[in-house]
Formats: C-alpha cells, structure tokens, sequence
C-alpha cells in the first residue's frame, strides 16, 4: 500500500479539563509529536471536543492543508464521531482521522504522572505512524426491518410495545408465562401514591390485546437471535397451551369442569400460596384470557386417559386441542427491546433469618399476595392457622447491600417495606415494626411517603435483623410448621440497645436479583452484564437503555433493580432508541469491513464457518469466497485467519497495525 | 472464611495505628453501622461499647474510651459478628483482639480465674497448671498403645496434637482414649508429641496476651521441626484456629486437619465397626471455631450418621448461627466475672436450646464443652434427660466388637 503523496499531519492533545491533563503532560506530548516525521500541525488544547476545538481542528486542515488528523483525547466510543465529522467539514474524508485513547487508557487508570506521560507518547507515536497508510472510506447504508421485537411482557414490555405500536410499528411481543403482567400483576398497591397495581396495570393489558399492531405471542421465549442491526432473525418457541387462542372466548367453563374438583399444585402466580388446577388461568385478567394446560399434570396430556370434561364442556367451540406441538418460528424484526424483568432475592439462602422453616415468616411477594383481594386469602391477612397477626416485623435489606449476598441495594424495598405497613396497619390494625439500616426515599413524592407512614405510628427501627428465632422453643426436632410468636432481633442502633421484639409474623424484604437465565439470555443476544448480572447500558448516563450491540436496547429490571415508574419511562426510551432507529429507514454501517483480494483466494472455505454473521458465501462458478459488506461486522476473524492472506480489512490494513506495532515499539 | 495467604500477611502484626494500612482493616472504614453485629453477639446487650460502637468511636477518635471499658472482657471470639458482618469486616481477626488486649491492660482487676489461667499457661504449658510429666498418663490406660514421638520419634504419618483438655481433663482423656480407638480402626498411622507438648497458644485465649501466645507458638514450632509427619491432626478446635490463622504467620505451613475431619474422610474404613445401635436422640451443638470460622458443618453431623439408629435433630441455633458455649476468647476463667455482671451463662442458654430439641445426647466435639455443658446440665438438674457426648465417644460406642 502506498502513503498517498505528500503526508501532512495535524496532531491534537485535548486537556479534557483536568480529566488528562492533571496526570498526562499535554505540553510536552504537543512539543514531542511535533518532531515527528510527517507532523506539520501539533497543538493541545483544553476542550477538542467544544466547537472552538472542532474549529481549530477544521481550520488547520484548510489553511495547513493537513491531510491526516490524529486527535489523542477519550475513548472513540465518545467522540470519534465529533472527530471525524469536523474532519469531513473541512473537506477531508473523516477517515482520514485517528483517536488515541489517552484518557480511560491514561490518565483515569494511571497515578504516575511521569509514566503515563510516557505511555501517552508511546501511543500517539503509534497512531502517528498509522495514519500514514489510511485510506479515504465510504460509510454504506443498509435498509432497516421495520418490525420490532419486545421480549418480557411485564410492565416494561408492555409500554414499549404500546409506545412504539402506537407509532405505527408492528411489534412482537413475546413472553414466557401463560400471561402478560409480570410482577406489577402480582402486587397489590403501589408507592407511592397508592394506586391498585391491577387497575392502572390491566388497562395497559388489555391494550396489548385489542391492539392492531401488536402481535403478543405469550408462552414462548425467545431461543436464537442472528443477523444484525436492522436486520435481525429471531427464532420463537411457542410452547403448546392445549388451547386455541382463537378459538377460545374466555369463558374459563373448561377449568370449572375439570376432573380435578380442587386446586392440587402450587400456583405460580400466588407464589404458591395456593393450589391450582392442571388447566388454569393465572389470575382472572390475564391476558390472553385464555386458559393454559399443564403438560406435567394433566391426565389427558400425560395418560391420554381422562374423561375429558374440559373438551366435553368446551364443545363446538373446539377450543381445547390436545394435537399442539411445540413450534420454532423465525420472525425478522429491525430491533428488540429487552424487557425480561428480575427476580427476587432466594431468603433460604440466609439461614438465620428463618424462611422456608418458620411458616410464619415470608417474602414480601408473598405478603403482596396475601394482602390482595384476588390472592389467596382474598385479601384477608391471615397466619397460616387462620388467625389475625397482631404484630408484624417487616425487615428491610434482605440479600441486599451485603458482601456474602448482593453487593447492591435493590432500590424499591424501602419504599414497599413502608407501603406493606402502611396496607397491613390500616387492614389489620397490627403494630408493624419496620427494621431499617438506612431508609432510602428518592424521587417524587417518596419521602413524602415516608413522612405519612412514620406519621401514622409504624415502629421505624434502626438496625439490620441479626437473628430471627421462636419465643418458645419448640418440642421436638422439627422446627418447621412453628407458629409461635417469634422474636426478632436486632440492636437499636438510634438507642444502642438490642432490642428483642416478638412478634406474629415476619415479612423479609428481600431484594431484586436478574433473573436465572440472564446470563443465557445475554449470550443470545449478545450483549453484557454489570458484575452483579443486570444487563450491562452502554454509557450509564448518557445511554442508558442502549446496549453494546447496536439495535438492542434495554427496559425495565433487567438492567438493575428499579421502580415502576423509572421501568416506565425507561420504556418509553427504549421505545424511542428503537423508533430513532427503524423510522431512519436505513442504518450507516462502519466501513471497516473484510475484503477479499480475489486472485490471491485459494477458494479453500476456511474462512466461511468461521464468521459469525454469515456474511462469507461461495462463489460456486468463480471458486471464490464472497464477503457481504452489508452483514460484515468487521470482527476481523477471516482476516486472521485465511490461509493465503488474501482476506484485507478496511482501517486495519497489515501496513496500519505493522507500523502503529513499531510506534509503539520505537523508544523516543 | 479460611484466610488467603494475604489476609494472613495483612493481619501480620497490626496494632490501631496502622489498622488501616492493610485492605483487610480498611474494610472497617465501610462500616455501615447497621448493628448486625451488636444484634448477634451473645453478649452484645451487656456491652457498653460493642463492635458497632467500637467501629463508630474509632472513627471519631474516641477509641480511648472504648479502652477504658470492660466491654471487649466480654467478648468470647465466637465470631458471630464477623460472620454476619454485611460488610465481611474481619472483627473477630482483626479488630477485636487489638481492642481487647488493650483493655485488659486497663482493667481496675484482672479478673483472678483468668489471671491464673494465664500463669499456668506460662508457668506449665496448659492452663489447670498441671505438670508436664503428667501429660500422657491417660495412655497408660489406653486400649491401644500409643507411640510417644520423644520416645520413638521415627518419621509418622499423623502427628496428633492432643493439647491440654485432652491430656489433663478426665473427660477429656476419656474423649483421647476414644479417639486413639477410632484411629486405630481407620488405620491411621499416628504419634503423639507426648510430655514435650504445650498448649498451641490457641487464639482465643490468647488475644489477651499475644506474648504468651507467641512464646508457645514458637515452642511448638521448635518441637515440631524435630520430627517427620505428613500431617498434623487436632482434637482442640481452638488450636486448629491457631494453627490454620496464626502460626502461618510464623511461616508454618503444614497441613492441618480437625479430628473430626481426619475420621470424616476415613468414614468408609470406620463404618463396619459401626454395628451397635445407638438409640439416640443427638442434637449437635457446632462450636465456634470448628464451624463458622473453619466451615465444618456437615463433616460432625455425617459422622453422627453414620451410627445405627442415631437420630439427629437441630437446635433452634445451628451450623454458621449456632451460639457459643460460653468457653471461648478466655470466657472459660470469666463465668465469676460475668455473674457478678448479672449476665446469664451461654452454656445454661445453650443447653435450654439442647433439651427443647428432646434429644438425649448433646453430641459435642470441642473439649470446652464437655466441661461446660457437663456444668449446665448439672445447674439445670437435668442429669436424667441429658448427657454430653464427644462425637468420637459415640463413634467407639457403637462397636459392636468393643
């Protein structure tokens, strides 16, 4: 490859404020590019990126007539493309511009301030050889799929789907349990401002539903994702329900005719508070209001055996239908939406605290269903003997905020802790006993919220439970199905004293943790995870439903523990992120991609298992790979890997990585 | 939590002023004062000062009030509070004994029963000041013989350190007794350092006085590099605590096993001597440093098990929450001190614990207890109900053939 004529390079040092140049020299690195062979134009300047730097940068390029830019500042990720379009609007091909990353490579990870300066000209001598061999690129544009996918259909997924349905997109809505809802279904009233979960929720269900461009396929999951932005294939397992959604109207007769005359199996959507049936409806709004068959325990399903009261009852309307299969459909969409949710912390994990050996102790999800009209108890809270519980212990932080379970502080315990004793106080007339380590009350309205429940007598102790045991000690080994009082126990930190408060039951407020599979989930869709499992944003402030992998975005829970409200309207902008993106109709792609040097191809093959975005093909009559630029993501993997060399990479030529190598290996 | 290599390194020496030049004791600048630890330290509602507040007057540069307290007299190394610590602060380590010994110093009077202790332990090298000449008179009555190292100091597979409760107790010496049955029906190739034995310095104890505790620590180094063994087995759990944390910082590295451990992974070659059946009710008291400071949980209870006809039922507090017996971190000379403090004995409320699970056998395998539950079980009359078993005593009671 040649250098092109005569090389003019400008070099510019950003102090990005006192981000670089508190730890890197910016004035020695100007002075040392300076003297490098081919650099006409060195400067440092405080703000490269502010419009008087993109200005000095344009009209260096005019009156120097620079022909390579070499700006050492951030990461690319930030401002690459300021760069480059400054460049461009100085008439060069912004390709012609190159990022060193001297700051989160530099001075944000080094203390030394002589050593990272050093580092510092080590790089910029590298990319000041490189630039050399750059070549003017065009950017291609590729069309964009118009369908979106949201996977979760919780309160997340519902409103991105009706966000951007109401944009006038298609969109597929998939979600895994028999109905759409999630968590938001199962509460009973929100914080903080009281509204019943189920009437501001099942409105937006029933939307979903009766919404023309919205496609909800409910028990399946998603199971492969291919292709790229704008350009996605995605396979969907449906599994079998044994009811025909269409044939169905949702007169629920088939469950009441059931061979089974009473509940048998933990409900899933009572957190197995109660029993169900093997054909079930999770809660009487569920949407579709369709019924769903349980393979593992119906008779029909598992015997083929079974008088079949439900087809029988069903009648003409056929709906029942045993001849279901699982099925895999692949669908192309432009952009998926992520919505999957969390889940709740496991409290058997902490032995000291008693659940799952107490029967009298339980997880905040489980007070939500006992306290709801449509839960077990149909509203009444109950002991699991029938009696009213006279004084409760709600213990905040459960699993959170604690090295040996998650680091994090899930965000809502807090505030449902004081809504679950403000319901229970007011329904029960019980002493509640919140034991707190600190109270945690931000956004609107929520401290508020605090005031009126500290307000109306709920006991706010302050210091994290250290033990939970009975009162009495119970006869016998055994000590599950104990129903006595138990005493919590926890030091006052406010008085300095322990105190010992019995109590009839206990409600741990355990925190909010990704769910199982996330970590499958995120190989599938090839994005990243936080240390602690939730997605991974791509920028925590300023892209925060985005993800590393472009078309993907992110709502809800999944990307960390979050209220209703903050998973609304991080809906909405992903809703948003998702419409910027398909309603552009087409989609820059990098022209970094692979190309192949046709007479040196040996046409061995090698080189097309390898790419993971199928973008290689055979070129039956010539013998010939083909590399389709549209699909190429410019990973490199063939380039590496063919065995004549003949695979080339745009931006990363031999010529460019070889002499940015020697720059960096040539000691000033 | 076994230490790593480092935390050992970092715990090297500390004193307050240097407290935070390790990441380990930085760790209590992430205090979040939450009181987990005042909540479940037995003895954190008589304590003017507990750790909580300890952390929290450090911070404030009033440790010299907390010094002047009897607070951390109280403390029994039960490490409770370091295992529930959201914040995994090395209390128990690290902190606690610094603070501890410093109080001591400032104590009004040194409480006599822990003073004597104290000197025995100097004087004699165990802590009833019994003389060393006496260590292994309870092999003479011995079933099976047992190879003295001083006496025949060929190399030796396991080289078992008895230490004193063992040597010196009469339990004790019926659970050593036991214990040489059960080594000899897993064939295990053991020695016993003999009369040249010393208390190992255990930690607890000794965080009272780390001159003591380093002057055995070194004896026992001296007298261990005159013989070969591959491991070192011990009955004491205190001791295990002292030779798994401390004396790596001695640069002693051998490995070390608990009895119950060493038996545990032996279980196949015991279990045909395990004929008899037991019909026992067992509930397991798990003691401090066998179980939340060297995690062995399952090992005891596996080994209970594996006794026909033994049924083992759990107190209200076990595994990583069970409640000390009262005997650790010098407590075992402190009962008289904490009365006169009108505070009630952990091993009273541990055994009103033992008798509500109903069981019959209070199945122990830390040599305090023996004492300690043996004295419970007196002041509470409840002989009838209840014996104090070692896990090792039960195991040679099954023997069909015994």
């Amino acid at each position: 490859m040649k250098e092109n004529g005569e090389i003019r390079i400008g070099f510019y040092i950003c102090h990005c404020g006192v981000n670089i140049a508190s730890v890197i020299d910016v004035e020695r690195i100007a002075a040392y590019a300076a003297t490098l062979p081919g650099v006409v134009v060195s400067r440092h300047y405080k703000y490269m990126c502010s419009d008087p730097g993109q200005e000095l940068l344009g009209s260096d390029i005019r009156e120097h007539k620079l022909n390579r830019i070499v700006v050492a500042a951030c990461s690319p990720l930030l401002h690459e493309h300021t760069f480059r379009k400054a460049t461009e609007n100085a008439g060069l091909n912004p390709y012609f511009m190159h990022m060193v990353n001297i700051r989160e490579h530099g001075s944000w990870v080094h203390e030394d301030k002589e050593l990272a300066t050093g580092k510092a000209q080590d790089m910029i001598r590298a990319a000041i050889r490189r630039v050399r061999f750059h070549e003017p690129l065009e950017k291609k544009r590729v069309p964009v799929l118009q369908d979106v996918l949201v996977i979760g259909g919780g309160i997340a997924g519902i409103h991105a789907s009706l966000t951007l349905a109401n944009a006038g997109k298609h969109v597929i809505l998939v979600e895994r349990e028999p109905t759409i809802g999630g968590h938001m279904a199962q509460f009973d009233k929100t914080f903080p401002t009281l509204d019943c979960a189920a009437c501001i929720l099942t409105p937006k269900m029933t939307s979903v539903k009766d919404h023309p461009n919205i496609t909800l396929w409910s028990y399946s999951e998603v199971v492969k994702i291919d292709g790229s932005v704008g350009n996605y294939t995605v396979t969907v397992k449906r599994k079998p329900r044994y009811v025909n959604e269409e044939l169905c109207v949702g007169c629920m007769e088939c469950i009441e005719a059931c061979i089974y005359k009473e509940g048998k199996w933990p409900d899933e959507f009572n957190v197995g508070l109660s029993k169900r049936k093997p054909i079930y409806i999770p809660f009487p709004q569920a949407v579709p209001p369709v019924p769903v068959i349980d393979p593992e325990h119906c008779v029909h399903v598992k015997t083929g055996k079974c008088r079949d009261t439900c087809v029988a009852i069903c009648g003409d309307r056929n709906a029942i239908d045993f001849t279901q299969k699982e099925t895999l459909t692949d669908i192309k969409v432009g952009a998926i939406v992520v919505a999957t949710g969390f889940d709740i912390f496991d409290a058997t994990q902490i032995p000291y605290y008693g659940y799952g050996k107490y029967r009298n102790v339980y997880t905040a999800l489980e007070a939500e269903r006992l306290i709801n009209a449509s839960g077990p108890t149909g509203g009444e809270l109950l002991l699991p003997d029938g009696h009213k519980p006279e004084s409760i212990a709600i213990v905040h932080c459960v699993g959170s905020r604690d090295v040996h379970y998650n680091r994090w502080c899930s965000r809502v315990c807090c505030m449902y802790s004081l809504k679950l004793a403000h319901l229970i106080k007011e329904r029960t007339g019980a002493e509640i006993y919140n034991f707190y380590i600190d109270m945690r009350a931000p956004g609107k309205s929520m401290e508020e919220f605090y005031n009126r429940v500290s307000e109306e007598g709920v006991h706010l102790i302050r210091g994290r439970v250290a033990d939970i045991t009975p009162q009495a000690l119970p006869e016998g080994s055994d000590q599950g199905g104990y129903l006595g009082k138990l005493v919590v126990q926890a030091e006052d930190t406010l008085i300095g004293r322990v105190r010992k408060i019995p109590v009839d039951m206990v409600i741990l407020a355990v925190g909010l943790v990704p769910q199982k599979d996330a970590e499958e989930v995120r190989r599938m869709l090839n994005i990243s995870c936080s240390t602690g499992g939730f997605f991974l944003e791509r920028h925590p402030k300023l892209a925060p439903v985005n993800t590393f992998t472009d078309g993907i975005f992110l709502a809800g829970a999944c990307q960390g523990p979050k209220d209703i409200p903050d998973s609304v309207a991080q809906a909405g902008a992903a809703a948003a992120e998702a419409l910027a993106l398909i309603d552009a109709g087409s989609v820059e792609i990098e022209p970094n991609t692979a190309y192949i040097i046709e007479e040196d191809c040996s046409g061995c093959k090698s080189c097309i298992p390898l790419c993971p975005y199928t973008a290689i093909s055979f070129d039956e009559a010539k013998k010939k790979a083909v590399i389709n630029e549209a699909l190429c993501k410019g990973c490199g993997t063939c380039v590496a890997a063919c065995p004549s060399g003949s695979i080339r990479q745009h931006l990363f030529e031999d010529e460019e990585i070889f002499s940015e190598i020697d720059g960096l290996l040539t000691y000033a | 939590m076994l230490a790593t290599e480092e935390a050992v390194e970092q715990m090297w020496g500390v004193t307050l002023d240097k407290l935070y030049d390790s990441e380990e004791g930085r760790r209590i600048l992430s205090c979040i004062q939450c009181g987990t630890c005042v909540g479940t330290c037995p003895h954190g509602e008589y304590m003017d000062y507990p750790p909580r507040r300890i952390i929290t007057m450090l911070k404030a540069g009033l440790i010299d009030e907390v010094l002047a307290s009897d607070s951390m007299v109280m403390c029994v190394n039960c490490y409770a509070c370091q295992t529930k610590c959201p914040r995994n602060i090395r209390l128990t380590e690290i902190l606690l004994p610094i603070v501890k010994e410093q109080s001591l110093l400032q104590l009004e009077t040194m409480p006599a029963e822990l003073q004597k202790a104290i000197e025995n332990t100097f004087r004699y090298g165990n802590y009833m000041g019994e003389s060393a000449r006496k260590r292994t008179q309870w092999t003479k009555t011995s079933k099976i013989p047992v190879r003295i190292l001083s006496e025949d100091p060929r190399p030796v597979d396991a080289l078992w350190l008895v230490e004193s409760d063992l040597s010196y107790h009469p339990r004790g010496q019926d659970v050593a007794r036991a214990t040489v049955q059960i080594f000899d029906a897993i064939g295990a190739d053991f020695a016993i350092l003999g009369n040249e034995e010393r208390s190992a310095g255990d930690c607890g104890r000794l965080s009272w006085e780390p001159g003591l505790s380093e002057t055995l620590i070194d004896y026992t180094l001296s007298i261990l590099k005159k013989y070969t063994y591959n491991r070192i087995i011990v009955s004491d759990p205190h001791a295990l605590d002292a030779l798994n944390f401390r004396y790596p910082m001695f640069g002693f590295s051998d490995t070390v096993e608990a009895t119950v451990s060493f038996v545990h992974r032996h279980l196949d070659m015991l279990r045909p001597r395990l004929t008899k059946t037991l019909k026992y009710r067992v509930t397991y008291h798990d003691s401090c440093c066998l179980g939340r400071h060297n995690k062995l949980y399952d090992e005891p209870r596996e080994l209970l098990l594996a006794i026909p006809g033994i049924e083992l039922r759990e107190m209200v507090h076990t595994r990583e929450n069970s409640i000390c017996c009262g005997g650790g971190g010098g407590g075992m000379w402190l009962d008289t001190y904490y009365k006169a403090k009108g505070m009630e004995r952990l091993s009273d409320r541990r055994l009103r614990e033992a008798l509500a699970t109903g069981a019959d056998v209070l199945a122990i395998a830390c040599p305090y207890e023996l004492s300690r539950f043996e004295d419970a079980v007196k002041v509470a009359g409840a002989e009838n109900r209840i014996v104090v078993r070692d896990i090792m005593e039960l195991l040679v009671e099954s023997f069909g053939d015994n």
